[in-house]
């Protein structure tokens, strides 16, 4: 479900349940306000009652006629009170209790009447007007306080709804603003993990986290244009490498050149003096000129084959097996500067998981770099040896140029950044850092103006993946 | 006419080999190395009318040569092959007095017919 119908939903729930608990309240106080004007009337009707009680009290004791009329007349207004506010006290009290009360206040006049008609009573007359008086009194007082002690509890049963309510409420809204947070944190924090590694050059997809909502839009988008960068990294690389092999070339034709004059020369040797040469003599040219062209053969693969596109295929390899075969590229371009070359690879290096044809770009694009910064001639040191943390192998390549100022080391890895003026892309080294990146390796540059530049390449050995 | 020397300094062993086969051939005494510097020795001790050198190599590369040859045995004719086909190569060879300058791969005939003139003259 998507975040904003959740947060909708959730905030509908919480709404419905205000608005439940304020229809509760407003019902308890509908009752309430019923109840106490109850208990308004029945207070009225208590006070004739015992004003009731009192003539009869005065009629036992003096015989007064008047003490009677007094008597019925409160009767006949305790009646009228009875209809009157019949509305107000069946919702309180319900029609039984009323029907029970107007029948004992019936009993209690008739009494009074039959009194009244027959003149003085006998004592049983006045034990039965005392005892419907007595009883009259004693229901409408039960009644009475019955409905207080309602009232009361009806408002500290609301109390305590209203407080459970606010509690409910408060961590309902606790509960969902976490929630919600939660997963807002969390997505930004899957989002802030997958831009931070695009950046560093991994465009691996997050597949297995597809959540239904906002994230997962916003994730298909991120992953989306991660898989157009991988895309637009592959051209970048490949124009690149189509840059490095316009300089390639021209070392390489000069290197197809000395066998293909060495052939030469043997076929004119061989054409004038035939009659002269001896069999062995003869076989003897013919393998060198076989030799000559497996030489040419070789150059030719090795370019071919580094300038093919090609879709990273890290496999295990020996890292000196790379760096010589690199070197039979460059070597000439080498050679053209007047640069001398110290090459120190150390033995028994372990394997490494990598993309071979990858790996010997980022060590063209380096040994360029050096050649091209040593136009006035020096030394490039190229050398590889077990990495400081024992899990990785390390290849420096140095040289003796120019170096770089020190305000710009800090963006040499940058793309499009160059200090060859013209002659540079700008990409050579931000494509082998995005390269060395997606080995999990690390690539490091030192230099000083005027004494050369080292530059550190560090790759994982094959076992630490 | 004495038996004229020649000199063939080019680190592709073959070159020597195959231009040692073809000037013996012609009556001439060749001798051939692989980089300059023992050349240069031996050019200390024995006079050679031509020295065929290749324009780029390790250590001492062919132009010094040519100075060297130019400024020390004044007689000695230098001969430049090269790899490069490159017009700047060529210029300042032919400015350090070169007798002639060929781009690889190399025709014997025409070598042959180069030093034939340089040794006429």
């Amino acid at each position: 479900m998507k975040i904003e119908k959740k947060l909708i939903l959730s905030n509908i729930i919480n709404g419905a349940f205000i608005i439940l608990i304020g229809f509760f309240a407003f019902q308890n106080l509908n009752l309430v306000l019923t109840k106490l004007r109850f208990v308004e009337i029945a207070d009225d009707l208590n006070a004739s009652f015992l004003e009731m009680r009192l003539a009869e009290k005065n009629y036992f004791l003096y015989r007064d006629g008047q003490a009677l009329v007094d008597i019925r007349e409160k009767i006949s207004a305790a009646e009228r009170t009875l209809q009157e506010e019949k509305d107000n006290i069946v919702p309180a009290i319900g029609e039984a209790d009323l029907q029970r009360l107007e029948s004992l206040l019936r009993i209690y006049a008739t009494t009074v009447a039959a009194v009244q008609r027959k003149g003085p009573p006998q004592l049983d007359q006045e034990e039965r007007i005392r005892g419907a008086g007595r009883k009259l009194k004693e229901y409408a007082d039960s009644i009475t306080r019955l409905e207080r002690k309602r009232v009361n509890e009806i408002i500290q049963n609301a109390k305590r709804i209203l407080i459970l309510s606010f509690w409910a409420i408060l961590a309902s809204a606790l509960l969902i603003g976490h929630f919600i947070s939660q997963k807002i944190v969390r997505s930004l924090r899957v989002i802030e993990t997958m831009t931070r590694s695009i950046s560093e050059g991994n465009f691996a997809q997050v597949a297995n986290v597809r959540p239904r909502d906002e994230l997962g839009t916003v994730i298909d988008a991120v992953n989306h244009m991660s898989e157009e960068l991988a895309h637009r990294e592959e051209q970048i690389i490949q124009s690149k490498k189509l840059a490095s092999l316009g300089i390639l070339t021209a070392g390489v034709a000069h290197e197809i050149t000395n066998p293909l004059n060495n052939i030469s020369m043997i076929a004119q040797t061989y054409d004038e003096l035939y009659v002269n040469l001896g069999e062995q003599e003869r076989i003897g040219l013919m393998r060198k000129v076989d030799a000559e062209t497996e030489r040419i053969r070789k150059i030719v693969m090795n370019l071919l084959d580094f300038s093919k596109p090609k879709d990273a295929n890290p496999t295990e390899a020996d890292i000196n097996t790379v760096i010589q075969k690199t070197l039979t590229l460059v070597q000439n371009m080498i050679d053209v500067q007047n640069i001398g070359t110290v090459v120190r690879l150390e033995e028994g290096l372990s394997r490494l998981f990598i993309d071979e044809h990858q790996v010997q770009q980022v060590l063209v694009n380096l040994i360029t770099n050096a050649v091209q910064a040593m136009s006035a001639g020096g030394r490039l040191f190229i050398a590889s040896r077990p990495g400081k943390g024992g899990n990785s192998v390390e290849i420096t390549v140095k040289d003796t140029g120019k170096g770089i100022q020190p305000e710009f080391l800090p963006h040499i890895f940058d793309p499009f950044f160059s200090t060859k003026g013209e002659g540079g892309t700008g990409l050579g080294l931000s494509v082998s850092y995005g390269i060395i990146k997606n080995h999990r390796g690390d690539i490091r540059v030192e230099s000083k103006p005027g004494v050369g530049t080292t530059f550190t390449v560090e790759l994982p050995i094959a076992n630490g993946h | 006419m004495a038996q004229a020397r020649i000199m063939v300094i080019d680190d592709e062993k073959i070159v020597g080999d195959m231009a040692k086969m073809s000037l013996q051939q012609e009556g001439y005494a060749v001798e051939t190395f692989l980089s300059a510097e023992p050349a240069l020795k031996r050019l200390e001790e024995e006079r050679f009318g031509v020295v065929v050198t290749d324009y780029k190599m390790k250590g001492i590369d062919g132009m010094e040569v040519l100075r060297t040859v130019k400024k020390q045995y004044p007689g000695t004719k230098v001969i430049m092959i090269t790899a490069f086909a490159n017009l700047d190569a060529a210029i300042e060879a032919l400015r350090g007095d070169v007798h002639d300058f060929f781009p690889k791969p190399v025709k014997i005939k025409e070598l042959k017919a180069s030093i034939k003139r340089a040794l006429e003259k």
